[in-house]
């Protein structure tokens, strides 16, 4: 049953692989794990929709692998008529030193170590933790047993935590995953899990690899490992560990537009920002501050990066308003407006939010990151710095954001704090590492004198 | 040259502890103990056969717990607890807490059932499935 569910995610994810490539044709081989990195989350949410849109037409009535394999054959075929007459000789395999295969090794081992460590949690808890099963499989379960009913899964009847408006990403995958094998097993919901939490690290990696040096894609990717609590929080079953995935790489993509200047990228990242917003309700935050962050990333040339970016954005962004309103309103909004101006107003819930986002970042591994991230600090070009900025407002709007709802929250303010702060930045933690290893010099130069950078060179 | 010596220490050291914290991670994951995995297929199970005892496939259910019957002593999350395992292999009825429905889900011991009862005196029918697990039709006022 583990192999049958793996099979059926392979389409999707071949499919969101060509997606990407179709969007950004960049044939540096760096760029080819980075590209499937991207295309896992991007089939995934691609998936998520499709099957949205088919519960709206045809519920319980179409195969959605089937649509699926076709969406691949189609994918397949342009990518070729496209490719014929492309030449392809400028791939060729980076040369490795000693002292960069060496720190490859040991993210490889790392990265064995994690596979080990989420198996080994899993397993221990193939339900998830009690968010996965009340909300995000229970929500599954009533799409999968009953399509042509599947707005049941909005009833307001249904216990106010337990998050009827939630956006459907998640459970839409683990829906059509059964559908395809025909039973309710943990299998699908445990191997999308693993897909959105390995991809994180992916990600990392080959983003590095692509824009820095192997040996720096390597650190920062074990760094991410050992710290983040990515691995664990992805056996969790929950949806942090997705909408981290696509906070990071549409910050990402965003960041890498302003190195490249290609728009096709800032067409990803706008996709990328609405499937947050269709993964959970931090993603519409991220939604709403990420233009901000665009002004910073291209202040010249607005119309060249809204237009790209919000044509990437759309799509999803229709589905979630379609989406929102079809749903009861959000518990946080659940209260009258003299209550919310009483709560803006109140001083001693500014004081208690600022003190536990302190605590939260008085930890030792973050003070270290902080101090590594000082020292290391590299003398960037403009176009790196830029980019670097725009990620640096992307991080502190969503900081600011969290504040936002923690202040207007109508819930006890210490409890929800206590129950969900450490989550949302794990939201946000990936993106600050990225951030954090983009603007630091690379093991390479601090090692190997006379260093060739075999990537950062070319930009 | 002092700084350059720094960044080498600086790199090694966060290299070191990071692998440090993946061993922890790893020796931590080889004794992970019971998390109540067995409690919530036992439940589960339960109301596999209640689901297949209702008659309807849609719609309302309603939930009685310890939550309802007067002065009945409980653990609050336990009872929760109970109620989401319930709404999970219940799905796709929505289920919604008290006697709401025609047709209702009873978790309740012989005694707390019996002070319920009083309370809520009203024409019925109740079928038990397992241990304290019952299901309550309501057939209107008596």
């Amino acid at each position: 049953m583990t192999l049958l569910s793996a099979l059926i995610f392979l389409p999707t994810i071949f499919s969101g692989t060509l997606v990407v490539h179709l969007l950004w044709p960049e044939k540096n081989l760096l760029a080819f794990p980075l590209k499937f990195s991207l295309g896992i989350g991007l089939g995934l949410g691609i998936s998520s929709i499709l099957y949205f849109l088919v519960l709206q037409a045809m519920p319980g009535r179409v195969n959605m692998l089937t649509v699926q394999i076709i969406l691949l054959i189609l994918l397949l075929a342009i990518t070729f008529l496209r490719g014929r007459n492309q030449k392809w000789e400028e791939i060729r395999l980076p040369a490795l030193s000693y002292f960069q295969w060496i720190l490859f090794g040991v993210f490889f081992l790392a990265s064995i170590m994690a596979v080990l460590v989420f198996i080994n949690t899993i397993i221990s808890r193939p339900q998830g933790v009690l968010d996965a099963w009340s909300i995000w499989n229970r929500a599954a379960r009533f799409i999968y047993r009953d399509p042509e009913n599947w707005q049941a899964t909005l009833s307001p009847d249904l216990a106010l935590f337990r998050h009827a408006d939630y956006p459907l990403l998640v459970p839409l995958n683990v829906a059509w995953g059964w559908e395809t094998l025909g039973n309710e097993t943990l299998r699908v919901p445990m191997l999308q899990s693993a897909l959105f939490t390995f991809s994180v690290v992916m990600v990392m990696f080959s983003a590095l690899a692509f824009t820095r040096t192997i040996g720096q894609a390597s650190l920062a990717s074990v760094v991410l490992i050992a710290f983040t609590g990515v691995v664990v929080e992805g056996t969790y079953l929950i949806a942090d560990v997705p909408v981290m995935y696509f906070i990071l790489t549409s910050g990402i993509l965003m960041y890498l537009f302003t190195v490249r200047n290609e728009s096709s990228l800032l067409i990803l990242s706008g996709f990328m920002a609405g499937l947050a917003g269709w993964t959970k309700n931090e993603g519409l935050l991220f939604i709403a501050v990420s233009p901000i962050a665009l002004i910073v990333a291209s202040p010249k040339n607005l119309k060249r990066s809204f237009l790209p970016y919000l044509a990437g954005l759309a799509i999803p962004l229709l589905i979630i308003f379609y989406f929102k309103s079809l749903t009861p309103p959000n518990d946080l909004l659940n209260n009258n407006s003299t209550s919310l101006i009483e709560r803006i107003t109140d001083l001693s819930r500014y004081s208690i939010i600022l003190k536990s986002f302190t605590s939260s970042f008085l930890n030792r591994s973050l003070i270290f990151l902080l101090f590594y991230t000082v020292i290391m600090h590299n003398d960037l070009s403009t176009v790196f710095r830029q980019g670097s900025y725009a990620i640096f407002a992307l991080l502190v709007l969503q900081l600011l954001g969290y504040a936002a709802i923690y202040l207007i929250t109508p819930n006890d303010l210490e409890w929800h704090l206590h129950t969900s702060q450490s989550r949302l930045f794990l939201q946000i933690l990936p993106l600050a590492l990225f951030l954090c290893f983009s603007i630091s010099s690379d093991p390479e130069s601090v090692f190997l004198n006379g260093f060739q950078k075999t990537s950062v060179d070319q930009f | 040259m002092l700084l350059a010596g720094l960044k080498k220490i600086l790199v090694v050291v966060m290299l070191v502890i990071s692998l440090s914290a993946i061993g922890q991670l790893w020796t931590s994951s080889l004794n992970i103990s019971d998390r109540g995995t067995d409690a919530l297929d036992r439940w589960e199970a339960n109301m596999i056969l209640v689901k297949e005892d209702l008659p309807i496939n849609r719609g309302l259910v309603g939930y009685i717990s310890e939550e309802n019957v007067p002065g009945a002593e409980y653990e609050y999350w336990d009872s929760e607890t109970e109620f989401l395992l319930t709404q999970y292999a219940l799905a796709p009825l929505v289920l919604k807490k008290g006697p709401i429905a025609e047709w209702n889900v009873v978790v309740l011991s012989d005694k707390d059932l019996a002070t319920w009862l009083a309370a809520f005196p009203c024409q019925y029918e109740i079928t038990t499935i397992k241990g304290k697990v019952r299901i309550f039709r309501n057939l209107g006022n008596p």
